[in-house]
This record gives C-alpha cells, sequence and structure tokens, in this order.
C-alpha cells in the first residue's frame, strides 16, 4: 500500500467509523431484526424468515393507506412547492422596491424547525380558536373540524410541508436563475419573443437541469417525512393520514414490534431507492438534451 | 442577501406581459400576497405566545399581551435543560462534523480510482436510506454501546448523516480550490496532511463557515433522532415541545412560547450567518 | 432605405458618462466598424442602437425613422453576439426559425427563409443538430443565419469573432466579406482588434473614453490619423513616437532630441512655425523607417544601435535605440544579420512624418 493510498483512507478513517458503527451496523441489525420474531417487551429473536415482511406487506393499512398517502403526499407536495417556488424565484428575479424586504420573508420558513412549523399552523386550523376557523366564521362561512377528517387533515400537513419547502425551491431556482448567460435572453427580444414565449422556450429549459436536481432531492426527503406529521397528526384520525416513516414507527415504538417496524422500514428503503434511481434516470434525459 | 439583490434581472417573467399599470398593481398584491403568506403563521405563533392563558382562546380578539408564558415555560425545568442539551448537541455535532466530513469531501475532490467512488457510492446510498430504517435500530445499537440517552448516543447518530449530506458538499469546495497551490506545497516540503490543514482547508474557509452555519441550524431544528434515542436524561428541545402538543393540547399559549424560544437561536443564526452562507456556497 | 443616423446620443450610467455626444451618419448598405480598447462605448454604442440600452439623450434614426422608444423587436434589426446567444436545447432549425415563428409568420414561408440561410452559409447539413453538438466556427455561421434569415435592415455585430482561435478568426472574416457580397446589408460591426476593423470596414469610426477620435476609410485613418490615439491604434506594429523640440533655423525649423536631429524646410511645413520653441512628438511607422542612409533631400536620416531583432521569416523587426528612447523598424531584409548594439543608419522620407500636438495632430 503506497503512501498515497494510506493518506486516502487516512483522510476517511473517521467517517468510516462512525458510518459504519452509526449506519451500517443499525441497517444491518435492522435488517437482521426484521427477519426474526422481535419484540421489544420480549426478544426470542426466533428466525422466521419473511414472515414479517408478508405480514406489512399483507396488511390492508399499508396498502391501501399508507403507500397511497406517501406516493399521493410526495407528489402533491413537490408539485406545489416547485409551481410556488418557480413563480416566487422569477418575482424576485425582477428588479422592485423593497425587494429585499419580500426576499428575507421568504427566508422566514427556512429557519423554522418542521416541528415549530407544524405546532404553528395546526394552532392555526384549531377548530375551536383557531384563526382560519374565525376568519371562516367571519365571512358567514360553516367553521370545519380541520383535524379529524382525512382529506382535511392531509390538506394541513400538505400546506405545512409546501410552506416549509418553496422557500428552499425559490432559492436554488433564483439562483439558478441569475447565472443565466443574459445574450439568449436578448437576442430572444431582437427576435420578438414575447414574455411568455421567452419563458416556455428559453428559461425553462435552460432551468431544468437545476430544477430536475431539486425535484430528486425534495421527492426522496418527502417520502421520508415524519416530523410534522407527528406533530399535526399523529396519524389520526385513525392512522389514515400515517406515511411511511410514522408506520414504521408506530409498530416499533407502539405495537412494540421491532421486527415489524425494521421490515416497514427495509421495505420503504428498498422502494425509495428504486424510485430514486428511476427518477434520476428519467428526468436525467431532459437534462442530457438541454445540455 | 446583497449579492442576490445587486444581480440584475434576467429572464423576463409573466408579469410583463401586462400592461404597465397593471403589471405593477398585480407585483404588488403578488409580492404582499406572498410575505404573508409566509410570516403570517409566524406572527401568530408570536402573537399567542404574548396572550395569558384565559385571553389564549380568542387571540384575534383579546387585548392584553404578557409575558408571564415566557416566565412560565422558562421556570420549567424540563425547558431550561432541553435548551442547554439543544444548544450543547447543535455546536458540539457542527464541530466535529466539520472535521469529519473536510477530510472526506477533499478525499473525494483530490484523488480519483476504487476507493474514493466506493466512498463516494457509500454515502450516496446512504442518503437515499430513509431514516426510519436505521433510527429503530440505533435505539438498540445505541443501548448495546450504553451511549443510549447521552451526549454521545445523539451526536454519533448526527455525525453520521452529516458524512452523508455535507462530504459531497465539502467535495464541490474542494473542487472550486485550485489544487496548484497544494502542490506547490509540496514540492516546498511540505506533507500531505501539510498541504491539506494549512494550504487547502484555509482556502475552504468561506464553506466551511457556510456549511457550519447550515449544519448548526440543521441540528438544531432536528426532531426524529431526538424523540427516538433520548429519553428521560436528555430533553431535546424539539422534543419536548412536540410533547406539548400531545400532552398538553390545551396550553397552546405555553406552547407558542415555548415554540418562540426555540425559534430565536435560529433566527439569530441565519441573520447573521445569511450572507457567509451565501458567500459560501457560491460555487 | 436602411440608414442610420446617431444624432448627439449620450448615455450615461448614474455618474459614468459611456458615450459622449455622438454624430454618426451611416449610409444604406454601409458596413461601418466601430472599434476602440476595452470601455470606449462602442458595445454601448451598438446596443443602443439594437435597443438593449436605453439612450439617455440624443436620436437615433433607422431607414429615417427614429427608434428611440422602439422595442428591439419593432427596430428591424438582427444581431450576432460575442458568445452566440445561441438557443442552448433548440436545434438550428428552431434557432433560425425562433424569430420568424414568434411573428406569426406562415410555416412555409419560415421553411423557405430557413432553407435560403443554411444555403448561403453552408450549414445544411446541420440544421437538425443541437448548438452543443457544433463547433465555434459552426456555431457562429447559425448566429450569421439567424440574422440573414429575417431580412432585416441593419446587422449588428458585437466582437463575434473574439471567441475564436486566431486562425478561425481569419476564416470567418473572409466568410464575413462573401456574405456582403450576396447578403448586401447596414452593418455595424464592433471589435477592438484593428486588424478586422481595416480589413472588414467601409468605414471605421475609432472611440476612445466614449467620444469619437475619428472617423473614415481604412486608408485615411492608416494614412491621416486625426490624432495621437488613433495613429497608434490603426497600424500593426504601431507608430513609433519621439518627442522633438522645434527651432527655427533661417529657411528650416530644426526638430531634434537627444541624438537624433534634422531640418525640414519652412516652405513644405508652415504649421511647424506656431510650435517653435515647444516640443511636440513625431510620429514615425515602422514599416516606412528604411534601412541605409538618406537617398535625397526628402528623407531623412534615423541612426541608432540595434537592441532587439525579432525574426519573422519574410521580414525582420528591430528594435532600435534612438537618443533616449527606442523606435521599431519593420520590414527589414531577413538575411540581415545584426548583433546587438550594432550601429545601423536608417532614414524615413518626410511625407511619412506625423506631427502631434499634444493630441492633435497638423501637416
Amino acid at each position: 500500500m503506497n503512501e498515497k493510498t494510506r493518506f486516502m483512507l487516512a483522510l476517511i478513517t473517521p467517517a468510516a467509523l462512525v458510518l459504519i458503527l452509526f449506519q451500517v451496523v443499525p441497517i444491518l441489525t435492522g435488517a437482521n431484526a426484521s427477519f426474526r420474531d422481535w419484540t421489544l417487551h420480549d426478544p426470542k429473536r426466533t428466525w422466521v424468515g419473511f414472515a414479517n415482511y408478508l405480514h406489512v406487506l399483507r396488511d390492508a393499512e399499508f396498502r391501501d393507506i399508507v403507500l397511497p398517502n406517501t406516493f399521493g403526499f410526495m407528489v402533491a407536495s413537490v408539485a406545489c412547492s416547485l409551481l410556488l417556488g418557480l413563480a416566487i424565484a422569477l418575482m424576485l428575479n425582477s428588479r422592485f422596491p423593497g425587494r429585499w424586504l419580500v426576499q428575507s420573508f421568504v427566508l422566514l420558513p427556512l429557519m423554522v424547525a418542521p416541528v415549530i412549523a407544524a405546532i404553528m399552523i395546526r394552532w392555526m386550523f384549531n377548530d375551536q380558536f383557531g384563526v382560519v376557523n374565525a376568519a371562516l366564521e367571519g365571512l358567514g362561512l360553516a367553521p370545519i373540524s380541520w383535524l379529524t377528517q382525512r382529506w382535511t387533515t392531509f390538506a394541513v400537513i400538505l400546506l405545512t410541508d409546501v410552506w416549509l419547502w418553496t422557500p428552499w425551491f425559490a432559492l436554488i431556482l433564483l439562483a439558478g436563475l441569475q447565472s443565466l448567460p443574459p445574450e439568449p435572453f436578448e437576442a430572444a427580444r431582437i427576435d420578438a419573443a414575447s414574455a411568455w414565449r421567452t419563458f416556455r422556450y428559453i428559461t425553462l429549459p435552460m432551468l431544468r437541469p437545476v430544477m430536475v436536481v431539486c425535484i430528486v432531492i425534495r421527492a426522496i426527503d418527502a417520502f421520508r417525512t415524519f416530523d410534522i406529521v407527528w406533530t399535526i397528526s399523529g396519524g389520526c384520525p385513525a392512522r389514515a393520514t400515517e406515511l411511511f416513516s410514522l408506520y414504521a414507527y408506530v409498530e416499533a415504538f407502539q405495537f412494540l414490534n421491532l421486527a415489524r417496524g425494521s421490515a416497514a422500514a427495509v421495505i420503504g428503503a428498498i422502494i425509495i431507492i428504486v424510485f430514486a434511481l428511476l427518477l434520476y434516470r428519467v428526468l436525467n434525459r431532459f437534462v442530457e438534451v438541454s445540455r | 442577501m446583497t449579492d442576490i439583490a445587486a444581480a440584475p434581472a434576467r429572464s423576463a417573467g409573466f408579469f410583463f406581459a401586462l400592461a404597465p399599470r397593471g403589471k405593477a398593481a398585480f407585483f404588488a398584491l403578488a409580492a404582499i400576497a406572498v410575505c404573508l403568506l409566509f410570516a403570517f403563521p409566524v406572527f401568530w405563533l408570536v402573537l399567542t405566545s404574548l396572550r395569558p392563558g384565559t385571553g389564549v382562546y380568542y387571540v384575534h380578539r383579546g387585548t392584553e399581551f404578557t409575558i408571564d408564558n415566557f416566565h412560565e415555560v422558562l421556570s420549567q425545568e424540563i425547558v431550561l435543560r432541553a435548551l442547554f442539551n439543544s444548544f450543547m448537541i447543535s455546536t458540539l455535532a457542527t464541530v466535529l462534523s466539520l472535521g469529519v466530513t473536510a477530510t472526506s469531501g477533499y478525499m473525494l475532490s483530490r484523488f480519483k480510482g476504487p476507493i474514493p467512488n466506493v466512498w463516494f457510492s457509500l454515502i450516496y446510498i446512504f442518503r437515499c436510506v430513509p431514516y426510519v430504517a436505521w433510527v429503530l435500530p440505533l435505539y438498540f445499537v445505541t443501548q448495546q454501546l450504553h451511549i443510549f440517552d447521552s451526549y454521545w448516543g445523539l451526536l454519533l447518530p448526527h455525525i453520521a448523516v452529516h458524512i452523508c449530506f455535507f462530504s459531497w458538499i465539502m467535495k464541490g469546495f474542494f473542487d472550486g480550490i485550485d489544487p496548484s497551490m497544494e502542490y506547490a506545497a509540496m514540492i516546498d516540503g511540505c506533507s500531505r496532511w501539510g498541504a491539506f490543514w494549512r494550504v487547502a482547508m484555509p482556502a475552504a474557509v468561506p464553506g466551511l463557515t457556510a456549511l457550519a452555519i447550515l449544519c448548526w441550524l440543521y441540528t438544531w431544528n432536528e426532531f426524529l433522532f431526538a424523540l427516538i434515542l433520548t429519553a428521560h436524561e436528555t430533553p431535546i428541545l424539539t422534543v419536548v415541545m412536540a410533547q406539548f402538543v400531545h400532552e398538553l393540547g390545551m396550553e397552546w399559549h405555553l406552547m407558542s412560547a415555548t415554540a418562540v424560544i426555540a425559534l430565536v437561536p435560529a433566527l439569530v443564526v441565519t441573520l447573521f450567518g445569511q450572507r457567509y452562507v451565501i458567500r459560501g456556497l457560491r460555487i | 432605405m436602411a440608414d442610420i443616423v446617431l444624432n448627439n446620443v449620450h448615455k450615461v450610467y448614474g455618474h459614468v458618462v459611456a458615450v459622449k455626444d455622438i454624430n454618426l451618419s451611416i449610409k444604406d448598405r454601409e458596413f461601418v466598424v466601430l472599434v476602440g480598447p476595452s470601455g470606449c462605448g462602442k458595445s454601448t454604442t451598438l446596443r443602443m442602437i439594437a435597443g438593449l440600452e436605453e439612450i439617455s439623450a440624443g436620436t437615433i434614426a433607422i431607414g429615417g425613422r427614429v427608434v428611440n422608444h422602439l422595442q428591439p423587436k419593432d427596430r428591424d434589426i438582427a444581431m450576432v453576439f460575442q458568445n452566440y446567444a445561441l438557443y442552448r436545447h433548440m436545434s438550428v432549425r428552431d434557432n433560425l426559425a425562433f424569430g420568424l415563428r414568434n411573428r406569426r409568420v406562415p410555416a412555409h414561408e419560415i421553411a423557405a427563409a430557413v432553407s435560403r440561410a443554411a444555403r448561403i452559409l453552408s450549414i445544411e447539413p446541420l440544421l437538425d443538430r443541437r448548438p452543443y453538438q457544433l463547433s465555434g466556427g459552426q456555431q457562429q455561421r447559425v448566429a450569421l443565419g439567424r440574422c440573414i434569415v429575417r431580412n432585416p435592415k441593419v446587422f449588428l455585430f458585437d466582437e463575434p469573432l473574439s471567441n475564436l482561435d486566431a486562425q478561425l478568426r481569419a476564416q470567418m472574416r473572409l466568410e464575413l466579406k462573401e456574405l456582403r457580397l450576396r447578403v448586401p446589408t447596414t452593418s455595424i460591426f464592433v471589435t477592438h482588434d484593428q486588424t478586422e476593423a481595416m480589413t472588414l470596414g467601409d468605414r471605421i469610426v475609432v472611440m476612445k473614453d466614449g467620444v469619437v477620435q475619428q472617423v473614415g476609410t481604412p486608408l485615411e485613418l492608416y494614412r491621416k490619423p486625426a490624432n495621437r490615439f488613433v495613429a497608434s491604434f490603426i497600424g500593426s506594429p504601431s507608430m513609433n513616437f519621439i518627442t522633438v523640440s522645434v527651432s527655427a533655423d533661417g529657411e528650416h525649423f530644426a526638430l531634434g532630441c537627444q541624438g537624433w536631429q534634422f531640418k525640414l524646410p519652412a516652405r513644405r511645413f508652415p504649421d511647424l512655425g506656431s510650435h517653435v520653441g515647444r516640443s511636440i512628438c513625431v510620429g514615425v511607422r515602422p514599416q516606412h523607417v528604411r534601412l541605409g542612409a538618406p537617398m535625397n533631400d526628402n528623407q531623412i536620416p534615423l541612426n541608432g544601435t540595434v537592441m532587439v531583432t525579432e525574426q519573422l521569416g519574410d521580414e525582420q523587426l528591430l528594435a532600435v535605440r534612438l537618443g533616449d528612447g527606442e523606435i521599431r523598424i519593420a520590414g527589414v531584409d531577413p538575411d540581415l544579420s545584426l548583433s546587438t548594439g550594432s550601429r545601423i543608419e536608417a532614414a524615413v522620407a518626410t511625407d511619412h512624418l506625423h506631427f502631434f500636438d499634444e493630441l492633435e495632430q497638423m501637416q
């Protein structure tokens, strides 16, 4: 082993140690646990093969509620944040008085912990004393019991996520917009391109690489959402708003079945990795073309 | 902040398609709507935290203001301990993570071949794995190592996550630093370590600062690990707040106060560090 | 008719004056080059004509119509940018057709215009490729194609050859001249390279610090530069300048500095009279200095010491010490072997002397 190799390994040794101990080992332990009968109050740990996996996959709760919830949430959240973020980025890209003020406001959600955001919005949508229902009453409409029905709860969760992540999209897209060369736009002005045509045929295609990266990153993270769902609904009503991470958590720490929780988590991991690869490959085609 | 604000307007948005007067009105409306949208929940939270316990139920109608909520919340031992712990964990995690990810990112940037490739793939894969898959067994592992519900029990897993997140940002920084300075140093007699420590690292300071701020904020706001890996010995602020929601659901005024207290450091760090983040992330 | 008239055009950025009261008249189908060092205001002027920059004061008229408040798309112009500014993700065909499609031109007309432009520029095989698949020269041709496809009244070129390597640049210059023959259009070409200016322009406008220094044909600028800046800018290698003092000497004027003295008949150079007792600057082009003693009365001697020789193959360049300063001599026989420190005799015709009084020329 020559000196260069030794140096390379030395550079990553501390990181590798931590990674192995606190990522590889737990994942392996989890995988191991998923194949055994392993409950937290009664760690028998007998090998049961794929029984836990089958149990999860056959669980109607999982198939009909958790999976659609998670994918639906992911799609809706990314789509809304992207569109809103793009609109805000376009707005911030042009000069207008008070731009720095608007920009500071847009940065606000980035400072707030997801838990806090969830708390704030949950309080706003409180069915008796929340400001949203008060506003509805003021307009003469009937108050809605937000957190007792599935779809309204979902809407609140979605709103929280969009509130949190739109600024992230907006900032990155703004940076992307500002790094675009000005000449094609000047050429477009001479070519009589309207604002819409400029946006559609020039801005958008040039922004595609950045958007693709954002979408993939955010989609993966949306899939793993836990904080805000836990804080807003805890999965209620009756586990109808459970996402993936919650399902695994509930299995492990409420039903105290570490094995099944791990199995669910492993299934989720596989789904997200496959999905991420697919998404990346599909969107990458656009990137290659626009390069 | 100023850098972004000074950049010239480039692409035309749809807004310019409208007639000049209509455009200005639409713009103003949109700008106000955006500001309201993002500021309102925070504003409401702060307002709620300033209302007395009885008045909180009609936050929008009440007229009294008080800071009793803050007094009460800060007199609770668990909140104070949580504040302290969160602060310590965030700071320690940031310092340690930066050290570990800096070397990792440097290796990825300066070297090619099987070892960097393997390391990169490893990091990439683990970045994609959902937390839940390994947090649950992490519960178990930390218990086995007797570090459950302690500082190390939280720090080390956080560092593991940061390695995955920040290594490739670090790589980006080092990619942007011309390696010829390090070669020159090595020709002048520096060892590889010396070149790294005395030439590359100082040049990476803007990036490191940006990353430190992001890392600190991220750890301060983190929830899942804190929830699973701590119990009563090491209360963490985000968990304490979430517990309030579920257990003391009625006491929104206290909860808002706690949330505002949790918000303040994040706000300060962001406002102060914003400039460095933007400068440092300018790749 | 697509003539262009700039009337007292003025441009300020805050407190900085970028372009100072330019008056320019460009005839229909004329190819005018704006040339000057960086920051002289040439690009700004071009962009004001294009409509990409606001005009602070003055008027610009294209084809008799004042265009100050017209959008670029309404001015009937086309522009070639330094870095081509092609639409990266559109095919070449779409790049050419974009402007026409935006103007709602019927599809068959667009197809005809595109194929005509492609034929003229020999880019037909490239029509379905993307810009990133093309070489620099090909991209520049597509940019030119975008210009001619709409048949506008005016072509504007903003340093289009600056991004090409030297060989490609020379080739593109030829292609531009050929294009001119096939599609004669009023053109304004901005460059910092005096060779491009001289070879391409019908007329050249030399600018410095936002002010027009001189307007004229290439030969006019070469032979009769209006001031020292133009004299130093046009011609390569650039003109030698020597400061000399003037005194009267009967029917002659005696001019000289340390190491160099000569006389000029007062009859032929009357303007020198007003500068007796003062210093002026004499300009001599390296190409006009000939090795050897003066051959007749119309030549004056220039004797100095060789400092550096540069062999170019078909000629040599010499740097010669003359008194306190140094002059360059071009066109020296490449076979002549001159060593550093050797004294040489040289001469220059009095017709080839330029005189500059601080900034101006008198003759």
